[in-house]
Order: C-alpha cells, then sequence, then structure tokens
C-alpha cells in the first residue's frame, strides 16, 4: 500500500509577460499579457512507507511545486494525489499532523529566538503531551547533535547548524513521512555530509518515508536507493540510484592542490588533465574505466597533497545524458 | 467551545513568544514605541489649538475628543500590536511567505496574524490609555465600556487591514492599498461622525467601518448604551466572518514563491 500516491498531476500558473524597458512596462499597465507556463505536466508515482526517494533536477524543473501540492500548499490545476490516504489540498489541516516538511529556503524557526523556543512552539502546534514532546525532543537533539545550540538566537547559527535545527523542529510530532525541500542548498562540503548522516539515521530509527528534492546530485548518491528525475515538469527517469550512478553519474571532476609545484608535463593515466595551475590540477575521470579510491591514491602517492575535492557532474548535465541515451527514459521501478 | 479555548491558548502562546522576540532588541522596540507616543501627542495638538478657540465641534467638546482618540488609538494600538501581521498580509501573500502556516494543523490566519508583533503600536496603545485618563470618567462601568469598545474597535481594526490584504490574492501585490484603506479608516475614525452625511455617512458605518471603531463606542461610554455596544459587536463579527470567507476564497489563487523566508 502506497503512502503517496500521484496520478497524473498537472499544475499550471500564469505569469505576466512583458517586454524590457520602460516601454514595456506601460504597455503591459495598458494591456497586461499573460502566458500560461506548465510547471507540473502529469506527474504520476508512488511511495512506499519507508523508502527514501530522490526526486531531482535543475532549477524550475517542478520539484518545489510538486512537493508543494503533496504538502498542500498549492492546489493543482488537474490530476490526483493522495498522501496517506489525504488529499493534501482538501485535508490539509488532518494531513499535516502525520507530515513533516523542510523548505531549504523557508525556515520554521524564529530567526531572533533559540530554536528551544521554536520547538516549544511547535509543541503546542501540534499539540504535543509534555511527558512525550520532551521525551522526543531528547532524542532529536542526540540524533541530530544539536544540544550546544538550542539556547543560541537562530540568527547566531551557522546555515548547516539551523538546518539541522530545521529538521529536529519538523520531527518533533513523529511523522510517518518527511518532504525535504533542498535541504543541502547553500551548505558547506562538511556540512552537506553532516547533514546527510543525520537523516540517513532518523530514516534507519524510524522507518521514515522521505520525499527528498534537491539539484545537488550527491544528496541522491549517498541517501537514496530509489531516484527520481524529473525537467520540465515531467518525469524523465524513475530507477533505483544505482542505476543512475552506472550510467549517469560516471564523470568526476576531482581538484587537488600538491604541497609542491605541478611540473609541465604532469599527466595522470586513464583519465584527463582539465586544467593545469601553479600547484594544482583539476582532472576528469570516468569511474567505469578508474575507480576514483585508485586515482586519490596515485595523487597521494605522488606529492603531499593540501587539498582534494571530488565534483559529481552538475544536474544539468545528468539531465542532457538522460536525454542523449535512446534507452534511458524509465518509469519502470525494479525492486532492490 | 474547548477547541476555540485551544486557540485562544495558542494565539497567547505566539503573543508571548512574539514579544519575546521583540525583546531581543529592546532599545529599538522601546524607541519605537516611544516615537509613535511623541507623534500621537503632536498629532492632538491641533486639537488643543482648535478648542483653544471654539468651544465644540459637532456635539464634541475636548472631553469627547479625549474620549475618541483614546478609544481609537487603544483599539488601533491593540490590534496591531498583538495582530501585527494583519499589516502585514498583502506583503505576505504577495511575496508567497504563507507556505510555513499551511504546513501546521492550526487555523491558518490567526496563526499567521498572531505570529508578529508589530513594535510602534505599542506606543498607540499606550496613547488611547493616556487620553482616557484625561476624560476624567474614572467610574467602573465607564472604564469597563471603554476597554470593552477598545477590544471590539481593535478586531474591527485588524479585521479590516487583514482583509485589504487579502486584495494580493486578487490583484497582485496590494501592500500600498492595504496601507490607503487602513489609513482611511483611521482618519475618518478620528472625527466626529456628525460632520458627515448622506453616503459618505453610509459608507463609514458599512465598507469603511470608521463609524464602529470611534463615534459610536464615544456614545456607548458616555450613554451607557447597551444597544449601541452590540451594534458594535456586530459589525467586529461581520468583519471576521468577512475576513475568513474572502481569506479561505483567496487561498485558493495563492501562489506560493520563492522568496526566501524568515520568521521574525
Amino acid at each position: 500500500m502506497p503512502v503517496v500516491s500521484l496520478n497524473n498531476l498537472h499544475k499550471t500558473f500564469a505569469v505576466k509577460r512583458k517586454t524590457p524597458g520602460l516601454k514595456g512596462s506601460l504597455k503591459a499597465l495598458v494591456r497586461a499579457e499573460y502566458q500560461t507556463v506548465e510547471a507540473v505536466k502529469g506527474i504520476s508515482l508512488e511511495l512506499d512507507e519507508g523508502e527514501l526517494l530522490a526526486f531531482i533536477g535543475p532549477n524550475g524543473a517542478g520539484k518545489s511545486t510538486t512537493i508543494k501540492m503533496l504538502t498542500g500548499i498549492l492546489y493543482p490545476t488537474g490530476g490526483e494525489a493522495q498522501v496517506l490516504g489525504y488529499i493534501p489540498w482538501q485535508q490539509r489541516r488532518q494531513l499535516s499532523y502525520h507530515i513533516g516538511s523542510i523548505f531549504g529556503q523557508k525556515p520554521q524557526l524564529w530567526y531572533h529566538l533559540p530554536p528551544g523556543d521554536t520547538f516549544d512552539l511547535f509543541a503546542h502546534i501540534y499539540e504535543l503531551d509534555r511527558a512525550a514532546f520532551e521525551r522526543r525532543k531528547a532524542f532529536l537533539v542526540e540524533a541530530l547533535g544539536i544540544g550546544d545550540w538550542l539556547d543560541t538566537p537562530v540568527r547566531k547559527l551557522s546555515l548547516g547548524q539551523r538546518m539541522r535545527c530545521e529538521i529536529a523542529a519538523s520531527l518533533l510530532h513523529s511523522p510517518r513521512i518527511l518532504f525535504l525541500d533542498e535541504p543541502t542548498i547553500g551548505l558547506d562540503v562538511v556540512a552537506k555530509q553532516q547533514l546527510r548522516a543525520a537523516i540517513q539515521t532518523l530514516h534507519d530509527e524510524d522507518n521514515l518515508t522521505i520525499f527528498l528534492t534537491s539539484h545537488d546530485a550527491g544528496d541522491v548518491e549517498s541517501l537514496c536507493k530509489r531516484v527520481i528525475v524529473i525537467n520540465h515538469g515531467q518525469v524523465i527517469f524513475d530507477d533505483r540510484t544505482s542505476a543512475l550512478k552506472r550510467r549517469f553519474l560516471r564523470r568526476k571532476v576531482i581538484g587537488v592542490r600538491f604541497g609542491q609545484p605541478v611540473p609541465d608535463d604532469f599527466s595522470v593515466r586513464e583519465a584527463t588533465v582539465l586544467k593545469r595551475g601553479t600547484w594544482g590540477v583539476k582532472i576528469e575521470l570516468d569511474t567505469h574505466v578508474r575507480p576514483v579510491d585508485d586515482l586519490i591514491a596515485a595523487l597521494m602517492a605522488y606529492a603531499p597533497v593540501v587539498d582534494l575535492t571530488v565534483e559529481d557532474p552538475p544536474m544539468e548535465e545528468i539531465i542532457r545524458q538522460i536525454y542523449l541515451a535512446d534507452d534511458a527514459v524509465t518509469v519502470e521501478v525494479v525492486p532492490d | 467551545m474547548q477547541r476555540v479555548y485551544a486557540e485562544v491558548r495558542f494565539a497567547g502562546h505566539l503573543v508571548r513568544l512574539s514579544l519575546a522576540s521583540n525583546m531581543e532588541y529592546r532599545a529599538s522596540f522601546i524607541t519605537q514605541a516611544v516615537g509613535m507616543f511623541i507623534n500621537n501627542g503632536i498629532y492632538f495638538v491641533f486639537w488643543l489649538l482648535f478648542f483653544d478657540r471654539f468651544k465644540e465641534i459637532r456635539g464634541y467638546q475636548i472631553e469627547q475628543i479625549f474620549l475618541l482618540f483614546a478609544i481609537v488609538a487603544l483599539g488601533y494600538g491593540l490590534g496591531h500590536t498583538f495582530a501585527g501581521n494583519a499589516a502585514r498580509l498583502a506583503w505576505l501573500i504577495a511575496q508567497g511567505r504563507l507556505d510555513y502556516y499551511l504546513t501546521l494543523p492550526r487555523p491558518v490566519l490567526p496563526h499567521l496574524l498572531f505570529s508578529y508583533m508589530e513594535p510602534s503600536a505599542a506606543g498607540d496603545l499606550t496613547c488611547g490609555l493616556v487620553w482616557y485618563v484625561f476624560t476624567g470618567r474614572f467610574d467602573a462601568l465607564s472604564i469597563l465600556l471603554f476597554l470593552v469598545c477598545s477590544v471590539l474597535a481593535a478586531v474591527i481594526f485588524m479585521s479590516f487591514r487583514a482583509l485589504s490584504g487579502c486584495l494580493s490574492f486578487f490583484i497582485g501585490n496590494a501592500s500600498r492599498w492595504s496601507s490607503f484603506l487602513s489609513n482611511t479608516l483611521l482618519t475618518f475614525s478620528l472625527y466626529p461622525m456628525g460632520l458627515f452625511q448622506g453616503v459618505i455617512r453610509l459608507i463609514l458605518f458599512t465598507l469603511v467601518p470608521a463609524a464602529f471603531v470611534g463615534a459610536v463606542p464615544v456614545e456607548v461610554v458616555e450613554t451607557h448604551s447597551l444597544t449601541l455596544l452590540g451594534g458594535i459587536a456586530g459589525a467586529a463579527a461581520v468583519s471576521v466572518v468577512v475576513l475568513v470567507l474572502v481569506f479561505r476564497l483567496g487561498l485558493r489563487r495563492y501562489e506560493s514563491g520563492s522568496a526566501l523566508n524568515v520568521n521574525i
């Protein structure tokens, strides 16, 4: 029995169009022109209890619009959706007791107050029994490692610290499904890793169903078994993450900075040097040709390494590869 | 009834939290409130000069003007201090900032309205109490009626401001319209109703209910008329019902947005 099901979900917006400049503004004032933009074009999917789904796509693909319809914020233009048996936009209030949501760009924590104050507010909002609330809070504080910041005003927390507190706030009422919209947006590498680890822990502990949107392929690789890629409001890939990795996340870009100057004739076996500076190089690697760890070991053996980064291809490139691969467009989910 | 009590308690919690949030910047809070108090005081100088030359205006003497200003200022101050988001609703809708309230299991409108406190309105609130002292009406019934009328006026001020903010659902950013309409209500409420006749008077008892936040409450406190008090309560109830209906209708047109949000 799926906990989330979408059937041919549509959402269109009327967007005002105007040519640039004052002339365009005056023209629009006299006669406004609107263009219908289809943000979501017939998305259908199902999500089972305990699944951790990555719903990814580039900016403007329709990820946030979909999640907003599933949490009852937006009314769809057409189609059907059920979350835990509720129709989100009609039974928003009943549904909200059973789901948690985090919008990366829309914090729920009160900015000038410590997270602990917002946690108390949420206990009132969800009408939680005081003892149960304290137990749940203690569990989340421990699981997310946020004990040191509970009394610090949110404005003084780093983005990573704040996001972990946001997650705690969203889980105080023990929801069955957590909707995460771009939770790692703006975070540095370390904060992203910490947040991903925390999400994984909470998923494992609570058998929490997680619906995660992101435009960061790294979120998908490290967290989710299943991935749906959408572009221009349509599903273009729905399969196991391992399939996505095998076929479209093969390329990595490794940046390395050495403790000594790089010679002019620097080269590496089975990889391409994209850029060479005085102290560092940028190398492109196909992981099917040579594993990442093998290349890193070789680089570290070559000279002392001061800094090293491993980057995934940008989402736009993954999408391009999916379109290029004739047989890639699939909406069949193969069970693990 | 239990549900209503729970919502009132929740509103109380929001108000306490908003106050705590404002107290993070105590100096700013106090200076804004004091600034508004002084601003109101300067505005009243006009009436002091007027009554220095004339005895009355349409049946109002200086005592009635003090009472009128006391009720309007306390009502406006209460409405905007505790339901501070009423004044920001047009902007919040236009910016797509209702998402937070829509994902939580509380009635959206009260949750939204009581989640922000406007510091400068605390100056209006204080002014209202100070002006009442100058009316010289210290009998218990008059004080009670003054307070009840002010609370009902606060409900009307808050509903009218929020209702005008709902225009954003239908015409896009209506922040200036909301501000203009709210100022219209406030301005007309600060004059004796005897100055207005015909269509204008009809409008001030209906579309722009200035009479119910100024002149009628003055009469209630002066005459102790419970019938008129019932009229004000009715006007307040109608304002709330219209607000709730229009807000619900507008919510279907809400388009969210991608602007960065912060709860303050």
